[in-house]
């Protein structure tokens, strides 16, 4: 068979085209690589040191040593237990919530449709320091709204220190944490389903499908890329939580609220253990690394 | 043509870009950077500029000022020494002027500017403060008072609990705070106190009040060991769990305490000073008297803990810089607008006599801060320069948590003051 010869003229144009891509690419990858890349590398380097932000001493070698300590670390344990605790809460309840939102809202009418994506995603775009506040005063001890709508329906007698109290701090920061998650899967959601293929749908209807087979053969299928997105996005988001537990708890009481988050920065930055700090940075990525994998495997198996 | 065009263009950029380094060159400016915490009018722009322009009037050494916050001004500073940008001076206290960042290396030794008749002029307790033990200076102080706390005078009497508290020498006893406790919870049916333990933020006031009740200390005379684990502590924070009037609070922490006081929550504050108390009057939001006092001891007079402020200078490489950042605190600190610079800060001189002026007697139109003076006789230890600091400061509010959920009190006093104490052998 004759080979097809490509003309010089090609060749250039295909090599500019090339180098025009990487020059459009240069400036992302340059921040990628100064803000992500050299970044991570710099906190696994430094998770070998013990570093500790002291010109007089430093910095020393130690190997393995702060990632062998970590275990031992009952803070650290703690901390890693409540970050599971709100990744497994999270984003099940993120995902099932948005989905049955966007349901309920994709078919309405345009107005409708935004007037409601408007209300969900006023949460995300609204400052998290300034929804931080207002749900601190909510909770509020002495003179929370909670507190005095709950004694009024009868449902407390005395008033709850919600963030003070070690068996319900953690579940008040989920709480504020699904509010402020739900919105991006809602938008999301509301999309996927508005583009779900409807002459499959109509098929089935005329094949004597019931509702349920139609979400769970038809459009659960298609709109599975948006919910892998989704759960990825919620476990990394979940994982990360750490201004919630800064403005509120600081991870008390008695480290109920401690997540490992949190516990990176109190060691770094108030305790000044940046080696140590870094170790658990190392860790925490290889968790949230993990699980997405995970996540992606069997939305692939699925 | 389009690209003679983009030719063209860059080579106005680089001209421009040239002419304005050129221009630099030509007009060198001297300049330093200062970075404040909020104390007293340090934190207000408006009073600082004056104090600034008066300092570039009289040396053509230009300030630039940027105010931190204590909720996060740690993490710039120690952000901005990692980064190598670090401030030319900072302004704070000797906890981490001297105990932190002079201790790690990062600040120049002040000592050349203490000549024999400052080391006479200024208050000795806040120089040995500001000294480290091999006779470094990395704060070169400016003002100073004494922590203390606030009753609701009003609440007091309406409780009949004004009985307990001695409003001339502003003192009481520990049995006398039990009472006067017991009084407000039986006519309030609340709260009237909290051991705030939500972070480090006020924590001052939860350490004398521990230390003062039993004669307890924080600290050893010689600052090497954190000893809140003693049987008085221990005494102290058993019987503040006991008392129902007084609530172990992980949720707030000083500046929430005084908002609770002042609306009118709690009748009295643990975290409070001579800068809380002129404002609104003296009064609570409800019109309320606010009176501050001493903290209870068993024979009335206790150990408070003071309050230092000064300079620092970052040692960036750059004598010049040092050279005109010397001269900055000199000015402020010894110089003609000392006693501007101390009223700004609102809070005592630390010094009598400043660049050959007599400042002793600025507050003498004020009538609070004469009143307020009483308090300065009781000023106790300065320990916050104690090796550990940081952790041990942690583990102190850590600590309080653990007794609030009702934890065994000496088991738990006795952990966190063992991590304390592990820090300080350390020397972190």
């Amino acid at each position: 068979m004759a080979q097809i010869r490509k003309s010089p003229l090609t060749r250039r144009l295909r090599r500019q085209e090339t180098v025009s891509s990487y020059l459009f690419l240069l400036p992302s990858l340059v921040f990628f690589l100064g803000f992500v890349i050299l970044p991570m590398a710099l906190c696994l380097f430094t998770s070998f040191f013990d570093s500790n932000l002291n010109a007089t001493t430093p910095d020393r070698f130690i190997g393995l040593q702060n990632y062998a300590e970590l275990w031992k670390d009952p803070v650290f344990i703690k901390g890693l237990k409540n970050t599971l605790i709100i990744v497994v809460v999270s984003v099940p309840v993120v995902t099932a919530f948005s989905l049955w939102i966007a349901s309920a809202i994709y078919k309405m009418k345009e107005w409708m449709l935004s007037a409601f994506r408007c209300i969900f995603y006023l949460p995300v775009v609204t400052g998290s320091v300034a929804v931080t506040v207002v749900w601190k005063w909510m909770y509020n001890n002495y003179y929370g709204v909670l507190n005095y709508v709950f004694k009024g329906l009868g449902i407390i007698e005395t008033n709850v220190n919600w963030l003070g109290n070690p068996s319900t701090a953690l579940w008040c920061i989920i709480v504020i944490l699904l509010t402020t998650s739900v919105g991006q899967p809602i938008v999301l959601y509301v999309s996927a389903l508005s583009n779900v293929d409807t002459s499959l749908i109509e098929a089935g209807e005329v094949d004597g499908t019931t509702k349920f087979q139609n979400f769970w053969k038809i459009k659960w299928p298609q709109i599975m890329p948006t919910t892998l997105y989704i759960v990825v996005i919620t476990t990394i988001n979940s994982f990360q939580c750490f201004a919630l537990i800064q403005l509120l708890t600081s991870g008390g009481p008695n480290n109920a609220t401690q997540t490992v988050m949190y516990y990176i920065y109190y060691t770094a930055f108030k305790l000044y253990r940046f080696g140590y700090g870094n170790a658990m940075g190392i860790i925490l990525a290889l968790f949230i690394a993990a699980l997405s994998a995970v996540q992606f495997y069997v939305a692939k198996e699925r | 043509m389009k690209k003679l065009s983009i030719v063209l263009l860059i080579l106005m950029v680089m001209m421009a870009a040239f002419a304005n380094g050129a221009k630099e060159q030509a007009t060198p400016s001297k300049s330093i950077s200062l970075w404040t915490y909020p104390i007293g009018g340090w934190g207000d722009d408006a009073k600082v500029k004056a104090l600034t322009d008066a300092f570039t009037a009289e040396t053509g050494i230009k300030v630039e000022v940027q105010y931190l916050t204590y909720a996060d001004g740690d993490d710039k500073v120690n952000t901005a020494i990692a980064a190598k940008q670090a401030p030319d001076l900072i302004m704070e206290g000797p906890e981490r002027l001297v105990a932190n960042w002079g201790a790690k290396g990062y600040l120049v030794d002040m000592a050349d500017l203490l000549d024999a008749g400052d080391r006479a002029e200024l208050n000795q307790a806040t120089l040995k403060a500001c000294l480290t033990a091999d006779g470094k200076l990395y704060e070169y102080p400016l003002v100073m008072t004494a922590h203390c706390m606030a009753i609701n005078l009003d609440a007091f009497k309406a409780a009949g609990a004004d009985k307990y508290v001695n409003l001339t020498t502003r003192t009481w006893t520990t049995d006398d705070f039990i009472k006067a406790v017991d009084a407000l919870y039986k006519y309030y049916k609340a709260p009237v106190g909290a051991v705030f333990c939500g972070g480090q933020g006020g924590d001052q006031g939860t350490r004398v009040l521990v230390n003062s009740l039993y004669g307890g200390t924080f600290t050893d005379a010689a600052h090497t060991k954190y000893t809140w684990d003693s049987p008085e502590n221990v005494k102290a924070l058993k019987q503040l769990y006991e008392m129902p009037g007084i609530v172990y609070d992980p949720a707030i922490a000083g500046g929430d305490e005084i908002n609770l006081f002042r609306n009118g929550t709690f009748k009295m504050a643990f975290c409070w000073n001579i800068a809380q108390q002129p404002l609104n009057d003296q009064k609570t939001d409800a019109g309320e008297q606010i009176v501050f006092m001493s903290f209870p001891a068993q024979n009335g007079v206790a150990q408070l803990n003071g309050g230092i402020w000064g300079f620092g200078i970052f040692d960036n490489g750059d004598a010049e810089k040092i050279e005109w950042a010397k001269q900055f605190v000199k000015f402020m600190c010894d110089g003609p607008k000392t006693a501007d610079a101390v009223k700004t800060a609102n809070y005592f001189a630390v010094r009598d006599v400043a660049g050959g002026q007599d400042i002793s007697k600025i507050w003498a139109d004020d009538a609070t801060m004469n009143e307020y003076n009483v308090l300065m006789q009781y000023l106790g230890d300065y320990y916050q320069v104690t090796t550990g600091w940081a952790t041990a400061r942690t583990c102190w509010w850590n600590m309080l948590q653990a007794v609030g959920a009702g934890n065994d009190i000496a088991a738990s006093v006795a952990k966190f003051a063992a991590d304390a104490n592990a820090a300080a052998a350390a020397g972190k």
